[in-house]
């Protein structure tokens, strides 16, 4: 059965971009999740997926991002997790 | 995951000090291997060598691609997310920016940026009881037909984009007649142009026709990269094109809104697409505001 039209994006987190000093790879993942689930009127107990788009060595003194990381800061347990190749 | 009912809401999220940290310099220093001791290393210098082989097979250069930075470039200057925002960009901006790796010059270069983008799907049954007018995935596409550069039987194209924007306008049922605006990802100028000829926009070659008299920018037929893309406004990856698309289809773009204001057509349908790799990987997204 074809996908068209079943599935929906409802809402985009935006975080401060350009030259933003001091600030970890995994910050800017939690701003935005933190932002896109307020941007949809959700809470983050409904979100019950995650994916991490692409993945990158992390800077030097940061720990890598993984998606557990991120659901684990986030204060979520998602039935899903999934990290995209670089 | 959503269609399998294992999910109901998948957040998609992206996010990398890529500016400040010292973690895209490890990945470029990574990407290189024996040919960087002949200066061939990191991304620029492979879509170089790629839009180099394009000028030999079709007429492009730089005349093309100017018209895609600049034109980018205006609508980064309607944008106050946009690094780019108070920057204009001139032909003779364009045409004397320093060289990077020939044929490239700097405003054939995105940005490298800090920041994050996440956004969230759910099936349209639900989308209809939140906050913002859905915006449905109507087409997909994907085609990666190569592992990396040394081993593609193409450089000039056809890239991936060939097939992955077949399957994605096959799924939506339309032609390149119904798309009313494109959030291209657009790594490099040449990307662009590329991805809009594979796709069937104008022939090999035809770009630089196709692209005068403004067709990208505000006030022109066909809108690419409304925000500024990865070029004016922000690299974050796919996440640039894709929520940007979301966006005009809900309406939310203020100053850069496609419709009236901006002298467009008012969008219903938009395409857009992800590229990894020096072209090896591809997808194509058709949104369409329902």
């Amino acid at each position: 059965m074809s996908l068209k039209d079943k599935y929906a994006i409802v809402s985009v987190g935006y975080t401060p971009q350009g030259i933003v000093p001091e600030r970890s790879a995994l910050s800017f993942h939690l701003e935005a999740c933190a932002n896109a689930i307020e941007d949809a009127g959700l809470q983050k107990s409904d979100i019950d997926g995650l994916i991490c788009y692409r993945h990158f060595p992390p800077s030097t003194g940061e720990p890598d991002v993984p998606p557990y990381l991120v659901a684990q800061h986030l204060g979520m347990t998602p039935a899903y997790l999934a990290q995209d190749a670089n | 995951m959503l269609e399998a009912g294992l999910c109901n809401y998948v957040l998609i999220t992206y996010g990398h000090n890529a500016r400040s940290g010292d973690s895209m310099k490890k990945l470029l220093f990574a990407m290189s291997g024996d040919d960087a001791i002949f200066g061939h290393f990191g991304a620029t210098a492979g879509y170089a060598m790629a839009a180099r082989r394009a000028m030999h097979e079709f007429k492009t250069g730089p005349q093309t691609w100017k018209q895609i930075a600049v034109g980018q470039r205006k609508w980064a200057n309607l944008n106050p997310r946009a690094m780019m925002y108070k920057q204009t960009m001139s032909d003779r901006d364009y045409d004397t920016a320093p060289r990077v790796v020939e044929p490239f010059g700097l405003y054939d270069n995105c940005l490298i940026s800090d920041g994050g983008r996440a956004c969230i799907v759910t099936t349209l049954e639900r989308a209809r009881d939140l906050r913002h007018p859905p915006v449905t995935l109507m087409g997909l596409g994907m085609d990666n037909p190569s592992a990396d550069l040394t081993r593609a039987d193409y450089l000039a194209g056809p890239t991936g984009a060939r097939r992955a924007g077949r399957q994605a306008l096959k799924m939506a049922g339309i032609t390149l007649e119904d798309i009313d605006a494109c959030q291209i990802y657009d790594c490099f100028t040449y990307t662009v142009e590329i991805t809009l000829q594979d796709y069937g926009f104008f022939q090999p070659g035809e770009g630089c026709d196709w692209l005068r008299g403004g067709t990208i920018e505000p006030g022109g037929s066909m809108p690419v990269n409304t925000s500024g893309g990865l070029l004016s406004e922000a690299y974050q990856m796919g996440m640039t094109p894709l929520t940007e698309g979301v966006m005009q289809l809900m309406g939310r773009c203020e100053e850069r809104q496609l419709g009236p204001q901006t002298k467009t057509r008012n969008p219903e349908i938009i395409l857009c697409s992800d590229n990894g790799g020096i072209l090896q990987s591809h997808a194509c997204y058709i949104l369409r505001r329902v």
